[in-house]
């Protein structure tokens, strides 16, 4: 009976078609109707009619100089928080790794902030930055340390205020690319290090000429899914500045967003959506054109 | 495994007759608003009102399903383009030509029989706000206006006898206010949205559109709309009101309460809030200053409207109909909402009523804001414009100019 089953063609197929549905209905049917309300001036209310307006939204966001900004600001926000969280993700995975005693916990502790919830951190953070002296880090920095004459409007003004969105994401992302990079560094044998050791290898010689090369499909990796997730900020920037002040720290997501359900017009949205994940598609094209090399040799 | 099926086959099929052998089932109708839940209003709905209107109405049961005020309007455009709408919900007044304009709303003069009997019961400035393209899509449910709150301790300190009556009154009182040190305000609001510069706009003279709503060129960058922003900018500008209109600066109700703030505009429920956190401060009111075009203030309330995709339009017309009766409007009148029925002026709760007379007075001469679908955009232009003027990153007059094109285009479009 078992042996029989093995030999039917399509019992793999049946076992990948809940699967395969689920991913029809909620993925596929979505992204096919988004992009087919892109091309219409969109009415959301049922039984309401649509007009069909060819490329327009797409032309007109490509003249939208607010759509320019928010494209600016999120691959200033990518840039900046790409290179934070994998430079100090890795810093503190080699740290890490060297500890012999509780590990574990050093992992968990800075794995927290990953999971928890962005809705949360982002109340948080929008309170530690809140203006005059009530706020926390006005009263840390004025107050306690008396590093700054007096308090800082953290939010009022989009120089500032990005302070708060890329620290946040910053810090809230330092742990998943910890966990990562030490599982790479798990998978580096000791005797590299050792033989380069016996050589003359000084720290820093091992960790540039081998702890480096023989991460680099990790770095790649963590590097890809990093700006993907980059471009893709908007909880923290709708939470904490709403894109204010004057839309100037709107990054396309939240405008997207705006534009969508502030302003209702959901086909302009649905063609930003498509210009973004066409911009996020290029450069994850472009990174893995870039990195591949010949493989790596142990 | 075929009997489970033929079972569970069965059962569907006796469904739908368990449903309709049900019928004296009451009908359950749901109530979407943005009565305040830290506020009384809201407990006033819940626990008295809905439970006087299901005893006389057995057959209704009415859900209320508060929202933040913020969130209100995103929420039920959401839910609705979902076929998941309330049978009612309660709108800011602003709001009713733009859900109209939808399409998602009952034509109430069409749909209710005794709509002009109701109709003739209010106060026709609020009433028209529910007026759009022929037909009436709602009812005023209460009304409201900002007046000029000052603090009486606040007054005291600084030596000040009496609170402004005019726009050079209010500016003649920073150098007092501010002897008390930095973060003491003559006056402090939280934006430069319209219902925030209006009052300003207004009182010096200006306005936003021609009264056909057809252009702002002309008005919204008249030399009295810029006079206006200009003071504006300059009154934050030199620290004498509060830099929280340009949000760099913690809530000014709260500075108000505290004695950090001499003077705020705002509406009748600031007294319900006081009483509930600030049991011993006073709040003290007076007209909106006066200016060339006089002391203007802006009307708020909400209005009632019902959706047109609700299976239950009777019922909810039947709980639309108790909100316009004397016990809702004077048991929400305790809570802090202004009555939209004349006849109650004349009822001794109002004759007697410890501060609302000074709302009555304000809201004689007091405007709405535009009654247009395109509202929420024109208002953006405006709020944004406000911003760039009180930052002192553009001239007001050139801000405005920009500002009453963009908005001649919305209303071209």
């Amino acid at each position: 009976m078992q042996s029989r089953l093995h030999h039917r063609w399509y019992v793999p197929y049946a076992f990948l078609l809940p699967g395969l549905l689920l991913y029809v209905l909620w993925m596929l049917y979505p992204l096919v109707y988004e992009l087919y309300i892109s091309f219409f001036e969109w009415n959301i209310m049922p039984g309401q009619e649509s007009t069909f307006v060819g490329l327009a939204n797409y032309e007109q966001a490509l003249t939208d100089p607010n759509f320019w900004l928010a494209l600016r600001n999120t691959a200033q926000y990518t840039v900046v928080t790409v290179i934070g969280q994998m430079l100090l993700g890795l810093g503190v995975a080699v740290l890490v790794h060297r500890v012999t005693f509780g590990k574990r916990i050093f992992r968990a502790i800075y794995y927290l902030p990953v999971v928890t919830s962005w809705v949360v951190v982002s109340f948080l953070f929008q309170y530690l930055f809140s203006s005059g002296r009530s706020g926390l880090i006005n009263h840390i920095l004025v107050s306690v340390l008396g590093l700054l004459p007096e308090p800082v409007a953290w939010l009022g003004e989009s120089s500032t205020a990005w302070i708060a969105i890329y620290a946040l994401g910053i810090w809230k992302g330092v742990g998943w690319a910890m966990v990562v990079f030490l599982a790479a560094l798990q998978g580096i044998p000791p005797e590299l290090y050792e033989v380069a050791a016996i050589d003359g290898a000084g720290e820093w010689g091992q960790f540039r000429h081998i702890t480096l090369p023989l991460i680099r499909a990790t770095t790649l990796f963590v590097m890809v899914a990093l700006i993907i997730g980059g471009f893709q900020v908007f909880i923290s920037v709708y939470l904490i500045t709403g894109g204010g002040p004057l839309h100037r720290t709107e990054v396309v997501l939240s405008y997207m967003y705006d534009r969508s359900f502030g302003r209702l017009l959901f086909g302009y949205g649905a063609a930003l959506s498509y210009i973004l994940a066409a911009i996020v598609v290029f450069v994850s094209f472009l990174q893995m054109r870039v990195f591949r090399r010949p493989a790596e040799i142990y | 495994m075929k009997h489970m099926l033929r079972a569970l086959l069965v059962a569907a099929l006796l469904l739908p007759v368990g449903l309709a052998g049900a019928q004296e089932e009451p009908v359950t109708i749901e109530f979407w608003h943005t009565y305040n839940e830290v506020s009384p209003e809201h407990e006033m709905l819940i626990e008295t009102l809905i439970p006087m209107f299901e005893e006389m109405h057995p057959n209704i049961k009415v859900v209320s399903v508060p929202f933040p005020y913020g969130e209100f309007r995103q929420a039920l455009l959401t839910a609705l383009a979902g076929g998941e709408g309330p049978e009612l919900a309660r709108l800011d007044i602003i709001w009713s030509p733009e859900f109209a304009e939808l399409g998602v709303l009952a034509t109430l003069d069409e749909v209710m029989p005794d709509f002009e009997a109701l109709a003739d019961a209010v106060f026709p400035g609020p009433l028209s706000t529910n007026f759009y393209d022929g037909h009436y899509y709602g009812l005023p449910l209460d009304t409201n206006t900002r007046v000029w709150m000052w603090g009486a301790t606040v007054y005291e300190e600084v030596g000040l006898e009496a609170p402004p009556e005019t726009i050079d009154e209010v500016a003649a009182q920073c150098e007092a206010v501010k002897a008390l040190g930095e973060e003491f305000y003559v006056f402090g609001d939280d934006n430069t949205t319209g219902w925030n510069l209006l009052p300003w706009i207004w009182t010096f003279g200006g306005d936003i559109t021609d009264p056909d709503i057809t252009m702002a060129s002309g008005y919204l960058n008249s030399a009295q709309s810029v006079a206006a922003l200009e003071f504006l900018a300059e009154m934050v500008q030199s620290g004498c009101f509060s830099p929280a209109m340009i949000g760099t600066a913690s809530d000014p109700s709260a500075g108000y309460f505290t004695d950090q703030i001499a003077s705020i505009l705002n509406g009748p429920w600031m007294y319900p809030i006081a009483e509930a956190q600030y049991p011993d401060f006073e709040i003290q009111t007076t007209l909106m200053p006066a200016g060339e075009g006089g002391s203007i203030s802006v009307v708020g309330g909400e209005n009632i409207v019902m959706f047109s995709t609700t299976p239950y339009p009777e019922e909810a017309m039947e709980f639309l109909r108790f909100t316009q009766s004397d016990e809702y409007q004077l048991k929400m009148s305790e809570t802090g909402q202004l009555t939209v029925l004349p006849r109650l002026l004349e009822t001794e709760y109002y004759q007697t009523h410890p501060y609302y007379g000074i709302f009555l007075q304000q809201l004689e001469t007091a405007r709405a804001r535009t009654p247009h679908p395109k509202w929420t955009q024109m208002e953006e232009v405006l709020t944004d414009a406000g911003q760039l003027i009180l930052r002192g990153e553009m001239a007001a007059q050139e801000a405005l100019d920009i500002a009453a094109e963009e908005i001649d285009a919305l209303l071209a479009e």
